[in-house]
């Protein structure tokens, strides 16, 4: 019987609030600050009460580097946002695309909303023109895959194609299956990652919703929603023996990963039943041969919801019952939420670099009984497993074990 | 890598133009008739083309057996009541059945609540106020929340949106979390419901037929849309064997790729989609000549058929042309992201009927796509073997699942 492949992380993209790839993140995961401007209110909300008036915007980031502008043009933003993430991925890894595409490389993303402008565009033209009046370019673009899509042709990656719709566990949901077709021998390499844009109309209607804050503050007492944001943050996933082979450099080991459903979950918020996630999260470590006590942190997918922090601070507790939590990062009151800026913090654990809490936090939630790890300019000991965790409005959760790798 | 213990098909449900349920389904298909018509969910009158396999109105106890029936979409209508079909016909009936605590629930879905969301917008927009209950249901892993949520299953639940694909993309990876130990039993499968954008979009492109659509016929001009679910209870072996289930099917095998060449036109020589055949009959452990019938993606499209055909040619070499061929789309339509998961039902039910369904849709074979057609009446599936399921999408993804029967040999 041969061994089971292991899966490494070679390279990260991101197009962030903060900027392009990981170095500005880091900094702002040391800072502890967000990075976000106004987001117009679309005409038909604009009446209503607003909570928040504020996203993590990629707006001025300049990205021209990795994409010309004519291919562009016939890109919705969520596709320009992956396929510059995955070109930056693909640099960092040092895999460069051949010139015929690789039936080897599998492409796994995750997406919320789409490219809900080409969308409501579309629906514009209906309403305005009647049906004729759609344009077939913004139809083939609103299609929830048309970044996958993209990313496959501009990345040469011919292997399996898959968009994947975990909403706020898209993105580390995304992990664990790219890892799962590499470790099954379906494909030898990966990008994985997610991709979001926030328009007017999205972030009008989560206000509508009550779910959205200018100052998030994850895990706080006072907290009352999370910030939203947009980008894209992509990974290389390889198998391990070929990527030490070629002399990559290996920013991680993926080691584990699962996922759970909470069917306490409404569909327009987080459940109350973190049993699901725990379970799963032992389960898994067991399948991969590890135990609780492996984990040395944990990047939680706290981003300043009332609900959602609740269930993540449970979940850990559950998990850790009768132990001392590790360091317990909450990067989304830094990155926003979607688009998968937060794993970033992982490769930040790892490496040992500083995260401060996020801004704002000031008062700890007795009921939640966890509070953000993390002093700015303080560089904790790099991690040698990072658990990832990430739970989803309308039930849905993913977790995946980061584990730090000795270099070739 | 072992491929672990069989993975038994307990259980199939279904809704489609034919109506609700797997036995509309099968007696639709096997009279060889379409479904397809003048839909009634969208005014349909200022489109290019106004025909399209929607959805007959649901059987009224429906509301009755589900509380939450008013609040949902008819994506999330037609995939809980295709689950909820597959589970009894599994032997599952109880209404959270203890098996399921610790089901993955894997669908496909590219449009999901869609036809509510445009009607949440044009509220919005025609006098500024509109029901936030609409919008809660826009989004595409919605079926697949309201299954488990439904069901009080807490294994894995994702939704795969990757287009005309997704189902049976959702098939494969429901394999592979049985096949990893990470569950026991999957409801694996798709749904999803008629919209303007998607409609008025495949229109926009040319791409849809004025008439129901006419798979691998030489007059052939385009698709035709459909909407429904097709939901399969999936186990392992021995979970199933130690409750005393027996198997449908069994799903052997899946494999998918990606074309990397365009976002909606096939690659003209169905490179992707060939890998996506074999990579299945490789998982599957299976070869061309152990193929009894292939039931297609076939769309009706000029371009999609004779990909497909050269996909199939260069997958299956010279058996390509002797393997029977049925499309379920001349009867359905395109179900989108459902279309492999009400193909995958109904490659079911052929091997579990002993016939293959005849491919709806009038005129003469194309001579540039030479497969063994089968029309005119089912066909009895002559030789016992494995069928393949095959699906192509925009953005270039193709999949394919690989059946073989349920019962042994006679």
């Amino acid at each position: 019987m041969t061994a089971p492949r292991t899966v490494v992380v070679t390279g990260v993209g991101a197009l962030t609030s903060h900027g392009l790839g990981l170095s500005p993140l880091f900094d702002a995961l040391g800072r502890g600050e967000p990075l976000a401007a106004p987001i117009d209110r679309l005409p038909e909300l604009a009446a209503r009460a607003a909570s928040a008036r504020r996203a993590a915007r990629v707006d001025g980031v300049a990205w021209d580097e990795w994409l010309a502008r004519r291919a562009a043009r016939r890109m919705s933003p969520p596709s320009i946002y992956g396929v510059v993430a995955a070109r930056m991925a693909q640099a960092d890894s040092g895999l460069e695309p051949g010139e015929e595409p690789d039936p080897e490389y599998a492409v796994v993303l995750a997406t919320t909303y789409g490219a809900c402008s080409y969308s409501q565009r579309m629906l514009d033209q209906i309403l305005d023109h009647g049906p004729e009046g759609i344009s077939p370019l913004l139809f083939m673009e609103s299609v929830v895959n048309a970044p996958a899509g993209q990313v496959a042709i501009q990345c040469r990656a011919a292997g399996p194609n898959l968009s994947l719709c975990l909403r706020e566990a898209g993105p580390v949901a995304t992990v664990g299956r790219g890892a799962a077709e590499i470790a099954a021998g379906r494909a030898s390499r990966a990008l994985v990652g997610a991709t979001e844009e926030m328009t007017p109309l999205l972030h009008g209607v989560l206000d509508q919703f009550r779910s959205l804050s200018d100052h998030p503050r994850p895990l706080d007492r006072r907290r009352d929603g999370f910030l939203a944001g947009e980008g894209a943050l992509i990974m290389v996933l390889e198998e391990e023996a070929a990527a030490r082979r070629r002399g990559a450099r290996l920013r991680a080991r993926v080691r584990a990963w699962g996922g759970a459903f909470d069917p306490t979950a409404p569909c327009a918020d987080w459940g109350h039943d973190p049993v699901p996630l725990a379970r799963s999260i032992r389960a898994g470590l067991a399948r991969h041969e590890l135990a609780v006590d492996d984990v040395d942190a944990v990047v939680c997918g706290a981003s300043g919801s009332r609900r959602g922090d609740r269930l993540e601070a449970g979940v850990l507790r559950d998990l850790f019952s009768g132990r001392d939590l590790p360091p317990v990062y909450a990067p989304k009151g830094v990155t926003g939420e979607y688009a998968g800026a937060y794993l970033a913090a992982g490769f930040a654990a790892l490496e040992g670099r500083p995260m401060a809490p996020p801004a704002g936090f000031g008062e700890p939630d007795p009921e939640l009984g966890v509070t953000p790890s993390g002093l700015a300019g303080s560089a904790p000991p790099p991690a040698g497993r990072v658990l990832v965790t990430g739970s989803a409005a309308g039930g849905s959760a993913a977790w995946a074990v980061l584990e730090r790798v000795d270099q070739p | 890598m072992s491929r672990g213990e069989p993975v038994w098909v307990t259980g199939a449900g279904a809704v489609s133009a034919w109506g609700w349920g797997v036995e509309p389904l099968w007696q639709g298909l096997a009279a060889g008739t379409t479904a397809i018509r003048r839909p009634d969910r969208f005014d349909s009158s200022a489109y290019r083309t106004r025909v399209a396999g929607e959805v007959p109105d649901p059987p009224a106890e429906l509301a009755g057996r589900f509380s939450g029936w008013s609040g949902w979409s008819w994506a999330d209508r037609f995939a809980v009541a295709a689950a909820r079909e597959a589970l009894d016909r599994a032997g599952l009936g109880a209404e959270r059945p203890a098996e399921l605590a610790n089901a993955t629930v894997v669908l496909g879905s590219s449009t999901g609540g869609m036809l509510e969301g445009e009607e949440y917008y044009e509220g919005l927009r025609r006098d500024q106020r509109s029901r936030l209950r609409l919008i809660t249901r826009q989004l595409v892993s919605s079926p697949g929340e309201v299954v488990a949520r439904e069901l009080g299953c807490s294994g894995p639940v994702e939704t795969v949106s990757s287009a005309c694909a997704s189902g049976t993309l959702a098939l494969g990876m429901a394999l592979e979390r049985l096949r990893a130990g990470e569950a026991d039993i999957a409801l694996a499968g798709g749904s999803d419901g008629l919209c303007r954008i998607t409609y008025g979009g495949f229109n926009a492109l040319r791409l849809v037929d004025d008439e129901p659509c006419r798979p691998f016929r030489r007059e052939r001009a385009g698709l035709s849309i459909g909407e429904g679910s097709g939901i399969l209870v999936l186990e392992t072996a021995s979970t199933a064997a130690a409750r005393g289930a027996t198997p449908l099917a069994i799903l052997s095998g899946a494999g998918a790729s990606s074309d990397a060449h365009h976002m909606t036109a096939p690659h003209p020589e169905g490179e992707g989609a060939a890998r996506a055949v074999s990579r299945a009959l490789v998982d599957a452990a299976r070869g061309p000549g152990d193929l009894a019938f292939i039931n297609a993606h076939g769309t009706g499209t000029p371009l999609n058929d004779v990909a497909e055909w050269r996909a199939l040619a260069s997958a299956l070499g010279r058996v390509a042309g002797q393997v029977p061929v049925t499309s379920t789309k001349g009867a359905v339509g395109h179900l989108l992201g459902a279309a492999g998961a009400i193909e995958a039902v109904a490659t079911v039910l052929s091997l579990v009927h002993g016939s293959v369904h005849p491919t709806a849709g009038v005129g003469e074979p194309d001579p540039e796509a030479p497969v063994d057609l089968v029309r005119d009446g089912t066909r009895p599936i002559e030789r016992r073997g494995a069928a393949v399921s095959l699906n192509l999408a925009f953005g270039g993804c193709n999949a394919a699942v690989v059946f073989e029967p349920g019962s042994p040999p006679a």
